[in-house]
């Protein structure tokens, strides 16, 4: 009655994504020169030399662009099942989700204005 | 048991050791972005465990959302508040650890009580010949259009609010500067200085 159909790619990502790390660090093992010198353990940061530990304070500005991230985020829970049936749905689905979008714009006009969004 | 039986079963035990194995990483590591990140193996697992159960659009609002957003937020309230703090420990282990274990017994016997005595529903005519997805966006566009509405209108005020409320923070935290107290760590977020309206 129910074997998993319907979620082969699915499957086909998930092992895809398993061996794309593990490939990726084996031929960087095959390939590299191997040096054994102290600068090898260094953290690798562009080129720069790192400074510092990493376990540090972050800024709160981080912060900001989370909570933004997060209500655009559950915002896509509720555009999933707009997108998956979309097809049956018509010209008014699209102008309501538009109008649901249109709500949340706001919101991302805001945090712009408000300079949540800015680096200075 | 057929193939589709066993390799659901199989599924089932291999998410079941993962969840189960990540649960105890979020109790026993000691640093705590290590918790945070297998809570998000547990997460995961048990979204993995809602697409065994037929349920897709439930899984795919546990990945978007406790994965995407819980967990990002409790990551990065780690970073921001990621301060050895030296706090001293109850004295004698055994109030600790006696503590501890009561609290977890409690939960547990209380979460047993309510899985043993619900009468969860096993009927399979209950279940949707369609995809539940497609049934949830037909709803969602038409009898409960304006729930679905109202939640966006739900989502733009936290979404201000959140922002009112993390800018008061650096209000608070430059009015402490002002009285002249040790200055706190860099947590302002000015107001942009205001163009004027040509």
């Amino acid at each position: 009655m129910f074997a998993l159909s319907g979620y082969e790619y699915l499957l086909g990502f998930l092992i895809l994504c398993s061996l794309v790390p593990a490939l990726a660090l084996s031929a960087s093992k095959v390939l590299r020169p191997s040096n054994r010198g102290p600068e090898r353990r260094t953290t690798y940061e562009s080129g720069m030399e790192p400074v510092g530990g990493a376990w540090i304070q972050f800024n709160i500005r981080y912060y900001m662009f989370a909570l933004v991230f997060v209500v655009f985020d559950v915002e896509t829970v509720f555009l999933y099942p707009w997108a998956v049936a979309f097809h049956k749905l018509g010209v008014l689905g699209f102008v309501e989700a538009l109008i649901f979008i249109a709500i949340l714009i706001v919101g991302l006009v805001y945090a712009w204005r408000k300079g949540a969004l800015e680096w200075s | 048991m057929n193939l589709a039986e066993g390799i659901r079963f199989v599924c089932t035990i291999l998410l079941s050791v993962m969840m189960i194995g990540a649960a105890l990483g979020v109790v026993l590591f000691e640093n705590i972005v290590y918790s945070a990140f297998t809570l998000a193996g547990v997460f995961m697992s048990i979204a993995g465990l809602y697409i065994l159960l037929n349920a897709d659009f439930v899984s795919a609002a546990q990945v978007l959302v406790y994965v995407g957003a819980v967990n990002v937020l409790i990551l990065f309230a780690i970073m921001l508040v990621n301060k050895r703090e030296d706090f001293k420990p109850v004295p004698r282990r055994w109030v600790r650890k006696g503590s501890a274990a009561l609290v977890c017994a409690g939960v547990f016997a209380l979460l047993a009580t309510m899985v043993v005595k619900t009468s969860w529903p096993t009927d399979l005519s209950l279940v949707p010949p369609v995809s539940a997805v497609e049934l949830i966006g037909e709803h969602f566009f038409s009898d409960y259009l304006l729930p679905f509405e109202i939640a966006s209108i739900l989502l733009l005020m936290a979404l201000v609010g959140a922002i009112v409320i993390a800018r008061r923070e650096s209000i608070v935290g430059e009015e402490t500067a002002l009285v002249g107290e040790t200055p706190p760590p860099v947590l302002e977020l000015p107001e942009r200085p205001r163009e004027p309206v040509a």
